[in-house]
């Protein structure tokens, strides 16, 4: 896992700052034939100066089209949203000296300028003195590990290498905010997982800085995100951090439990107070003739593990390995939607002829965020450990 | 790996967001010398364009020459078609290298970018006009020497000082004028790339891109107010060919030095409320990342 | 034997696939043949077509395609005029048919260039066409087609404004009917060769080259009697008209539309005139003349073609962006 740490100082300055990201009652609606398509119904979202926030949801979710109005690209059919105070219709100048952005499958740039050159150009874009954009290009440029490409042309490049390129130029003016919109798409797992680590490293390196990331990789949230929001058809689902989600969906802790030896086999371990469910794993139904006792335990929570421990203690089981299952977010996604990202219902309306006339539909579905996932309150969040 | 990511960190992102007016003087500036690199470094490297935008443009100079050989005109005519050879160059260039390029940027993804970084689009497209006028300026210089040399085109010129103000004027009416028409076929997508097609023959033709414009009456005179290579080529002609027995042009070319002063102030400012009022215009309706229209 | 080889009839575990009417692999679809080259042109031909009409506004697609080449003519027409007035109705006609022809000439040659650009640079679907079992060249043509027809909507468009507005003299009854037959029919395929030379050139170079089949077509301007007779021109110069198509084809036109008129070919002190002893070509030399020089230049295009086909793969070519 490649969480980054979380220091009491970025949180001491996160509360001197207005929100990096304050997005209220946004609505986008296109006006495409045979129907208007609503990308975003009333988005309300806060992100916190310094986070790593996440955009969690299925292709046609709206991600894409709330980052194009985070990053002045679209406008806003209703609503407002502002980055660090300003807002993102009219004080676009100032939001874009402070901002980048880098897309998955970008193939923009100019095919026949070398990696160097290009990368250069956009320095200036941003007002960086020749000279020293330059220096700073190959600095990037061996930052992102391109050092043996910086002088070959951009059309020769392999789609990891012009992403890392893409990478370089998003921190070309060291943005306050930094706008991923599915970074790793279509990257193999090198590729990907090299793009994971400069993101992080970046953050790591240069605290306060924010990122908002949108992806369909769940375990990409997962990894990175300090809080994520779930999105489906234009609504935020859910939201909060990686635990806080799952724990929606986990009703009970699920432990997969390996001992020596158990007398009276899983099924003895069930009257146990708190012990929901104790079951022989899968492996062990084959018939075959095993040294050791697998179990999947399911206990109303975390606490009866200890009384689990003791009793296998007394009945002189020794215990081999222990290890929690989690739901995914995707267990948190079919929970929320009833059904998976790659699924759509049967009675689904396609998505570009979706009526958005709201008083057709029957009540909508509480989907407002439980306020006891709303995130840390700012100077309540712990020192993490970084796990790499 | 720090050194390497931050650069000149700012106490907070309202600090780094309050630019001067210098470094936003300064980030304009830089933009046009980074935009105009592409196409320099462009030319360097893949060298078709010599034979292309030289010697080819040449040929079909000479075929315009021959016509008026055939019809036994009179020498100064010739000069005409010379002088109207080198500088249909320049609008090509704004036609094909100015007016239509935002939108092909949008077809390369590139536009997004320009729209997403602090700089000025207008000082991308100054930087687009100004990579694409080396190369037409080489193809200007070429057609007007070798034309002249081989046709044997006798210029009399008296007012060095003024037709070189005509001829830097025209150019800034006319990357002017293709700023208003990047910014309008940002809008019109896929039309712009036929209305790019309608913008050479007939406006050759308005422009009396062969022959005197006054001879085309009221559409000449329309021209002469509304069209930066129709007033340009006009006063250019009447300065280089100042010795002609007979009226070429009208009307003075001190009075089409001020309309192309007019012209270059009008469409600059057109080009800089247009561009807003497109840009805002898409970003309304999502055309900045829509790439089939 | 399986059930797919029992009811197949397949003997091999290799042919052992499922039977076409399953929509299994019909081997038979690998051999290629003039039914798939057919199927191959007329689908592209019908794609260019859906993409040169896809405009927004059919009145501004009318005015594309009647201002670029009436004004294209007007030009000359007022050159005409400002030099020797009224006085010489037939150089009307001479430089009216010639730049309606020419229309012709530009489309076709932009059609086929544009086409890779387009397929290139903006749609990015080269690689798939090439990587689909027809032939690259039948599809281009296919697609170069709709432009051709397009150039031809304006060389009638010029001609009849020509005829009705510009005083062109034109008697339909003289019209030599089975020279314009033979000859447009001959010459549109050598404008189509040029069209495959300049695409293979395009296959080759950046997006810039857009403007590469107006620069060629300026060239061949020069040297094809589309507006003044080549007699004008130096011999050797002369000489190049000679052995281009285009002046066969447009002299042919010229003679079976306006019968009696300047020749663009010939002429008084032509180089033409020295080596035949005529002033003015016969209908059966323009033919003769045409079919040769046609032939050669269709040759030579599919060979360039090929060439550059094979160096596109070569080097990488095919999914390249070049912008700048």
């Amino acid at each position: 896992m490649l969480r980054v740490p979380v220091s009491a100082e970025s949180s001491g300055q996160r509360q001197s700052q207005p929100l990096a990201i304050d997005v209220r009652g946004i609505r986008r609606v296109y006006d495409t034939k045979p129907a208007p398509v609503v990308a975003l119904q009333g988005v309300d979202l806060q992100v916190e100066p310094g986070e790593f926030f996440g955009l969690l949801g299925p292709n046609g979710a709206g991600k894409t089209t709330l980052i194009k109005i985070l990053t002045t690209l679209l406008l806003p059919s209703e609503g407002t949203a502002k980055i660090f105070g300003f807002d993102v219709e009219h004080q676009t100048k100032q939001i874009r000296r402070i901002m980048n952005m880098v897309a998955g499958g970008e193939q923009s740039g100019y095919g026949i300028l070398t990696v160097r050159e290009q990368l250069w150009m956009f320095s200036q874009f941003y007002g960086l003195p020749s000279k020293d954009g330059w220096r700073r290009v190959d600095e990037l440029i061996e930052a992102v590990g391109l050092d043996e490409q910086r002088e070959q042309r951009v059309s020769t490049l392999s789609t990891g290498q012009r992403q890392k390129m893409n990478f370089a130029r998003g921190l070309l003016n060291d943005p306050w905010i930094f706008f991923l919109d599915e970074p790793t798409l279509g990257l193999d797992v090198a590729a990907a997982r090299a793009v994971r680590e400069l993101v992080v490293a970046w953050k790591a390196a240069v605290p306060g800085r924010t990122i908002l990331l949108t992806t369909h990789y769940m375990a990409e949230a997962d990894e990175l995100c300090e809080r994520i929001a779930i999105v489906d058809h234009g609504r935020i689902l859910a939201l909060g951090t990686p635990d806080e989600l799952k724990r929606r969906v986990q009703r009970e802790s699920v432990f997969r439990l390996e001992v020596d030896r158990l007398d009276g086999g899983p099924g003895s371990l069930r009257g146990l107070p708190g012990v929901l469910s104790a079951a022989a794993a899968a492996a062990q139904d084959d018939g075959k003739e095993r040294q050791t006792v697998e179990i999947n335990l399911a206990l109303r929570d975390d606490g009866v593990l200890g009384t689990v421990v003791g009793t296998l203690a007394e009945r002189g089981s020794h215990i081999l390995g222990l290890r929690k299952s989690e739901p995914s977010l995707e267990d948190v996604f079919v929970e929320l939607v009833g059904r998976g990202f790659d699924e759509e219902l049967d009675d689904d309306v396609p998505r570009d002829s979706i009526d958005h006339d709201d008083s057709d539909d029957g009540p909508a579905p509480d989907l407002t965020p439980d306020p006891r996932d709303t995130a840390h309150e700012p100077g309540e969040r712990e020192e993490e450990e970084a796990v790499v | 790996m720090s050194n390497a990511f931050a650069y000149r960190p700012t106490a907070s992102p309202q600090e780094a967001a309050a630019w001067s007016r210098r470094q936003i003087l300064l980030t304009d500036l830089r933009t046009i010398a980074g935009r105009a690199y592409p196409r320099v470094r462009g030319m360097a490297r893949e060298k078709s364009w010599v034979f292309f935008e030289i010697l080819l443009p040449f040929l079909a100079t000479s075929a315009f020459v021959f016509v008026y050989r055939a019809l036994q005109a009179p020498p100064e005519y010739i000069g005409f078609v010379v002088l109207g050879g080198a500088m249909t160059a320049f609008w090509l260039n704004v036609i094909w290298m100015m007016a239509q390029q935002l939108w092909w940027e949008k077809s390369q993804g590139n536009l997004e970018l320009y729209f997403a970084a602090p700089m000025n689009i207008m000082s991308v497209l100054f930087g687009m006009a100004f990579g694409g006028f080396i190369m037409a300026s080489t193809r200007a210089a070429a057609v007007l020497v070798v034309a002249t040399v081989i046709y044997g085109v006798t210029f009399a010129i008296d007012q060095w000082f003024l037709l070189l103000a005509v001829f830097f004027l025209t150019l800034a009416a006319l990357y002017g004028l293709g700023m208003v028409l990047a910014s309008l076929f940002l809008m019109w997508g896929r039309e712009a790339w036929h209305l790019t097609q309608l913008l050479v023959e007939p406006v050759y033709f308005v422009s009396g891109l062969n022959f005197p414009v006054a001879r085309l009456g009221m559409i000449g005179a329309l021209a002469i107010a509304t069209l930066p290579l129709a007033v340009g080529l006009d006063a250019m002609r009447q300065l280089a060919f100042a010795d002609a027995a007979y009226p070429i042009g009208t009307p003075p070319p001190e009075i089409e030095a001020l309309i192309l002063v007019g012209m270059t102030i009008v469409f600059t400012l057109l080009a800089r409320f247009t561009l807003k009022r497109l840009e805002r215009r898409a970003r309304q309706e999502g055309r900045l990342s829509v790439r089939w229209q | 034997m399986s059930a797919f080889e029992a009811t197949s009839g397949a003997t091999s575990p290799a042919a052992g696939l499922a039977p076409p009417e399953w929509g299994g692999f019909d081997p038979a679809r690998t051999r290629g043949g003039p039914g798939d080259v057919m199927r191959a042109f007329k689908t592209s031909t019908v794609l260019g077509w859906q993409m040169e009409a896809n405009w927004t506004d059919p009145i501004l697609f009318f005015i594309y395609s009647v201002a670029k080449p009436v004004a294209s003519a007007l030009i000359l027409v007022f050159m005409l005029e400002v030099i020797a007035g009224g006085s010489r109705p037939e150089y009307r006609a001479f430089v009216v048919v010639g730049s309606a022809l020419w229309a012709f000439v530009l489309s076709g040659m932009s059609g086929l260039a544009w086409t890779v650009l387009d397929d290139r640079e903006r749609y990015r679907m080269l690689k798939y066409v090439y990587v689909s079992p027809s032939d690259f060249l039948v599809v281009l043509l296919g697609r170069g087609v709709a432009r051709v027809a397009v150039g031809g909507m304006g060389a009638l468009i010029t001609l009849l404004f020509g005829v009705l507005l510009l005083g062109v003299p034109f008697d339909f009854t003289t019209v030599n009917w089975p020279l314009f037959v033979v000859v447009m029919a001959s010459g549109l395929v050598s404008i189509v060769a040029i069209g495959v030379m300049l695409a293979a050139v395009c296959l080759q170079t950046r997006q810039e080259s857009w403007s590469y089949p107006e620069a060629v077509g300026g060239a061949l301007f020069l040297v094809s009697g589309a507006v003044f007779p080549i007699v004008v021109l130096p011999q050797a110069v002369q000489a190049i008209g000679l052995l281009t198509p285009l002046s066969w084809w447009i002299e042919g036109i010229r003679q079976s539309l306006f019968p009696g008129g300047i020749t663009s070919v010939g002429g008084d002190g032509s180089l033409f005139q020295s080596l035949t002893g005529q002033p003015v070509p016969a209908p059966a030399q323009i033919v003769v003349a045409l079919l040769v020089t046609g032939t050669v230049a269709t040759l030579a295009s599919i060979a360039v073609f090929r060439t550059s086909d094979r160096r596109a793969k070569d080097r990488g070519l095919l999914d390249r962006t070049t912008g700048s």
